[in-house]
């Protein structure tokens, strides 16, 4: 049921979007850039950003749907953006209602599927929502998506529930096998956007391209020899390093055209890789997701503020004393609600502070910002019941003019989460017919 | 069976059988499969190829090239599989990341090694010989650093495919060394570096190289030296009386601290220390301010394992013990007088009579790791003991339970045994509080970061409790009595841990008639610590044909 329109730009969605394309007779716009001279169109970003613990709903949910609805206290830093934001409401991750508190939660809120319980031995999640769109655009940029975070991967299994810590650290898998290694320091980043944006020079490429035909050519002698289970693995390697092999020669290609940085990135400046605290930490790692989108080194990203059942302290805010999901067990008593409330609306001045920087950065006629789709989202409703209905979810941005927000969309009690991943992934320009158990699109939130 | 010992089973709403009765269930599961794996002599899974996690990487770059810089920290942490540890087949995955910095990473190791006299001598030897041609040099520096770096021998056409890379980068332009350097890069990102390679059906020779190297990255965490490699070449890797010699040949050598601190920290979880999970600094400044405190504490654990290794002593020191590692931090931080007479450099001393600091509970480390970062939680420090230790980890908690009532507006905090009266308050609460939470309060005497206190919030503390069975407690002392009673347990449990990190895997139902094989003979030799890894080396998961070799 429901089949999505896969249909390519329509004039009309280019004449509504904001973006270069404003003002372009429509058949200049639709036909391929090619040399650097043409302005080209603004690229589609997606980028999620994951917030352990969930958030509580009498301070988060607006009382009333539609476009004149009231900010929450936990909304309230929004207010000078509520124009580019949709507040969507009950909508839930069906797939993640049994097994745990947690693993089951964060692993899958990318996914919507139900990953396997297992200390390791048969890890299976499903395709996160950035990967399929990452894989649609993965081509076109230098970089295919850029997996970021503050807090390791925790030590050792979680004996007591049976899950593997590794589904609690990691939101975008690449396949239900295979979770993305996140980036934790800011500089790190940096420098690799600074690398993959710049490319190492015409013969620095080419040795790397012939150490890595060399590399593969082992790889593929070692693969005949060894058995089924081996071969995967030896597949895995292959396919990383193939994709790494492909994206070299177009950054090396002297012929290129087809992509330059949107904006340079400049080599004298990077980040500490020591950041002071907790929130200069994020808002470097939100800062390399602003510079990675406006210099188009990259078109998705995912960002977790804490791995799962995240406990990092608190304490440098006002009037909080305690770790993250010490306080989101509150009880309903007031000292730990209102510490969790501070803690619920800091993550949302941090998600504010994204898009501010995405609207500061002008291409053409628009933002990138509005080029863009950011998602905030905890895989639970209140922390305290570990409740996977009525998710606290925004999508920021107006996605090349696709989404329409501004408003509080209202679902029909437990509305399938799913169902906003594939009106995004549609908005992106990468169509789904589905996306794991989704029914249909998000009615309400595109454009049409 | 685990989703019975997870109460998942039976389904919510059947009729379920009380704890006891659960339990009585899983144990003779447990003991039936067994003695079953040993009767129907279950092979163990094949082992498969797994990459270098990213602290053999650094250290085996390290070892290869002679260099003194670490780049662990370059590459994203590898997440925990298997028995607990990073280094599991199972989680060991490669992501785009990854590409990019073994390219990357292998770029600066050779840069560095470039510019350090003794890599270049790694590399080149000690001069090069002037009468033969470039290639010729190039396939001699290749002939011998090929086999180093994949650790196995190497055949003519693996050889002759990386001279011919040196051969397209002279053309490219490059100098001889600058081409050598270049081929090593390259070397550094082979799948033959990056993966532990298991050897193939046809290739039994080389089966002598992979133990070599499986017993290296188990005991020293890097590639294996020269004089295992000769042990593999003699074809004597799985005979038992050489193995019998080399493993304290091995525990003795310094490398074996690589073993005992990236072991401890993952058994014990006190690797969480070094990251945001720490005690609160405002709370416990002189823990957070005092570098060298910090840094002691969290290698106290490491350097005592090590130390009950090298010297063979009983591994129920772990347990409970006379002696202790100590620095003058630590000294300072136990209350032990006069503290200025131990010296900075950690060492195993006698602890004075009636100490409260023998073994590995009562380490700060452990006891920091095992409380939330503002207080102590005698649940958290149970539930650790039970799984750390005993290895019988306490069901998950029923959803939707709320943190219990700490305050209310306006009253004094209650006490911990106040709070936790509670569980018992709650039938669905106390079938496994009543397990968990005695063992924490015999510990209650310590603070969040370890240190001795007879009061908390004005009240003395009470550290007395009855275990499930009845058992008495009182104190650390009364615990540790009663773990040394349940020592069988804990011996398993040490067995399951490092057999899962030796083997790089999770074991399976397989490998159950290896572990009691294994703690059978740790008991018969009254507990040595050499016995442990002996039995392990020589044990069926440890010595299996590999995955080729048994299709």
């Amino acid at each position: 049921m429901n089949l999505i329109r896969t249909k390519p730009m329509s004039r009309r969605t280019l004449l509504r979007g904001a973006g270069a394309a404003i003002g372009l007779p429509w058949l200049e716009a639709m036909t391929p850039v090619i040399g650097r001279a043409a302005t080209p169109k603004s690229p589609m970003r997606m980028a999620a950003l994951y917030m352990p613990n969930g958030a509580f709903p009498l301070t988060w949910t607006p009382e009333c749907p539609g476009r004149d609805y009231e900010l929450t206290p936990s909304l309230e830093p929004l207010a000078d953006l509520k124009s580019e934001v949709a507040v969507l409401s009950n909508l839930w991750n069906e797939q993640s209602k049994d097994g745990d508190g947690h693993y089951v939660k964060e692993a899958a809120i990318l996914t919507s599927t139900r990953i396997k319980k297992t200390q390791g031995a048969d890890i299976r999640n499903g395709i996160s929502v950035d990967q399929v769109a990452a894989k649609s655009v993965a081509h076109l940029t230098p970089l295919p998506s850029l997996e970021l975070g503050i807090t390791p991967v925790a030590v050792g299994n979680d004996a007591v529930v049976g899950y593997t810590r590794v589904y609690g650290s990691h939101i975008s898998w690449s396949s239900p096998t295979t979770p993305l290694a996140r980036e934790l320091n800011p500089k790190a980043v940096y420098e690799r956007l600074f690398r993959a944006a710049n490319g190492s020079g015409a013969d620095e490429a080419k040795l790397d391209s012939l150490l890595l035909d060399r590399v593969l050519g082992d790889a593929k002698q070692l693969r005949r020899k060894v058995g089924n289970e081996d071969q995967v693995r030896l597949d895995e390697y292959l396919s990383v390093m193939r994709s790494l092999e492909e994206r070299l020669a177009r950054a090396s290609d002297p012929g290129r055209d087809s992509w330059e940085p949107r904006v340079p990135i400049d080599a004298e400046m990077p980040p500490t890789d020591r950041p002071s605290g907790h929130l200069e930490h994020v808002r470097l790692m939100l800062d390399m997701i602003a510079l990675g989108f406006q210099t188009d080194t990259t078109r998705v990203s995912t960002f977790m503020f804490g791995n799962a059942v995240s406990n990092v302290s608190f304490r440098f805010l006002d009037e909080v004393d305690a770790g993250h999901h010490d306080v989101s067990h509150h009880a309903n008593k007031d000292d730990k609600l209102s510490q969790y409330k501070i803690i619920n609306r800091w993550h949302v001045e941090q998600y504010a502070y994204l898009l501010r920087r995405l609207a500061s950065m002008r291409e053409g006629e628009s933002t990138v910002l509005d080029n863009s789709m950011i998602l905030f989202a905890s895989a639970l409703a209140d922390g305290q019941k570990h409740d996977p209905h009525k998710l606290p979810i925004l999508l920021g941005g107006r996605g090349g003019g696709r989404i329409d927000t501004g408003q509080h969309l209202v679902y029909s009690k437990d509305h399938q989460l799913s169902n906003l991943y594939v009106s995004m992934l549609d908005a992106f320009g990468a169509p789904v017919e589905r996306f794991a158990d989704s029914t249909g699109p998000l009615a309400g939130l595109l454009h049409t | 069976m685990a989703r019975v010992s997870n109460n998942e089973m039976p389904p919510k709403g059947s009729p379920a059988p009380d704890l006891g009765a659960r339990e009585e269930f899983l144990d003779w599961v447990e003991t039936t499969w067994q003695s079953q794996a040993c009767a129907a002599d279950l092979r163990p899974p094949p082992s498969l190829i797994r990459r270098l996690n990213r602290d053999e990487y650094a250290a085996t770059v390290i070892d290869l090239f002679d260099l003194q810089l670490d780049f662990s920290e370059e590459f994203p942490v590898d997440g925990p599989g298997g028995e607990g540890f990073d280094n599991a087949v199972e989680t060991l995955f490669l992501s785009p990341l990854h590409s990019e910095k073994y390219v990357e990473i292998a770029k600066r190791v050779l840069n560095a090694a470039s510019k350090e006299y003794k890599s270049r001598v790694k590399i080149f030897g000690p001069e090069l010989d002037p009468d033969i041609s470039e290639e010729q040099a190039a396939e001699k520096i290749l002939r011998a650093f090929l086999p180093k770096a994949f650790r196995r021998p190497v055949d003519d056409e693996t050889v002759a495919s990386y001279v011919a890379l040196f051969r397209v980068a002279r053309e490219e332009g490059q100098d001889f060394k600058p081409a050598i350097f270049f081929t090593l890069r390259s070397v550094l990102v082979s799948p033959q570096f990056l993966f532990h390679v298991e050897a193939g059906e046809d290739e039994p020779e080389l089966r002598q190289y992979e133990l070599a190297s499986r017993f290296s990255y188990f005991l020293w965490g890097s590639m294996p030296d020269e004089f295992l490699l000769d042990v593999a070449a003699a074809g004597k890797m799985d005979d038992p009386k050489v193995l019998r010699k080399l493993v304290p040949r091995m525990l003795r050598n310094d490398r074996s601290l690589e073993f005992a601190d990236r072991f401890v920290k993952q058994w014990l979880r006190t690797r969480e220390l070094e990251g945001a999970h720490g005690p609160d600094p405002e709370l416990f400044p002189e823990y957070a301010t005092n570098e060298e405190l910090h840094s002691d504490i969290l290698l106290q654990p490491v350097f005592f394992f090590q130390y009950v290794l090298r010297e063979n002593k009983l591994l129920l020191n772990f347990l409970d013990s006379d002696h202790t590692i100590l620095t003058g931090a630590l000294a300072k931080h136990f209350g032990l007088v006069p503290a200025e007479k131990t010296s900075k450099n950690p060492e195993w001393m006698r602890l004075p009579t009636g100490s409260n600091r023998g073994g590995l509970l009562t380490m700060p480390a452990v006891l920091a790791v095992s409380s939330h970062s503002y207080r102590t939680s005698p649940v958290l420090r149970g539930a650790w003991i039970l799984d750390s230790i005993l290895g019988t980890p306490p069901p998950p908690p029923p959803p939707d339970v709320p943190e219990l009532d700490d305050k209310q507006e306006g009253e004094t905090p209650k006490s911990i045994r106040e709070l936790l009266a509670q569980h018992s308050a709650n039938a669905a609460c106390a079938s496994c509080h009543e397990r968990i939470d005695p063992l924490g309060f015999a510990l209650e005497n310590y603070d969040a970061v370890g240190r001795w206190r007879n009061e908390y919030h004005g009240a003395a503390i009470d550290a007395a409790s009855e275990l499930l069975d009845g058992t008495r407690i009182e104190g650390p002392r009364g615990l540790k009595k009663a773990l040394m009673d349940r020592n069988e347990l804990f011996i398993r449990n040490l067995t399951k841990r490092m057999l899962g990190y030796a083997v790089g895997r999770g074991l399976t139902p397989a490998d159950a008639c290896a572990v009691e094989t294994i703690v059978d003979r740790v008991e018969e030799a009254d507990f040595e610590a050499w016995a442990l890894v002996r039995e392990i080396v020589l044990s069926a998961p440890f010595q299996e044909p590999s995955a080729e070799a048994q299709r």
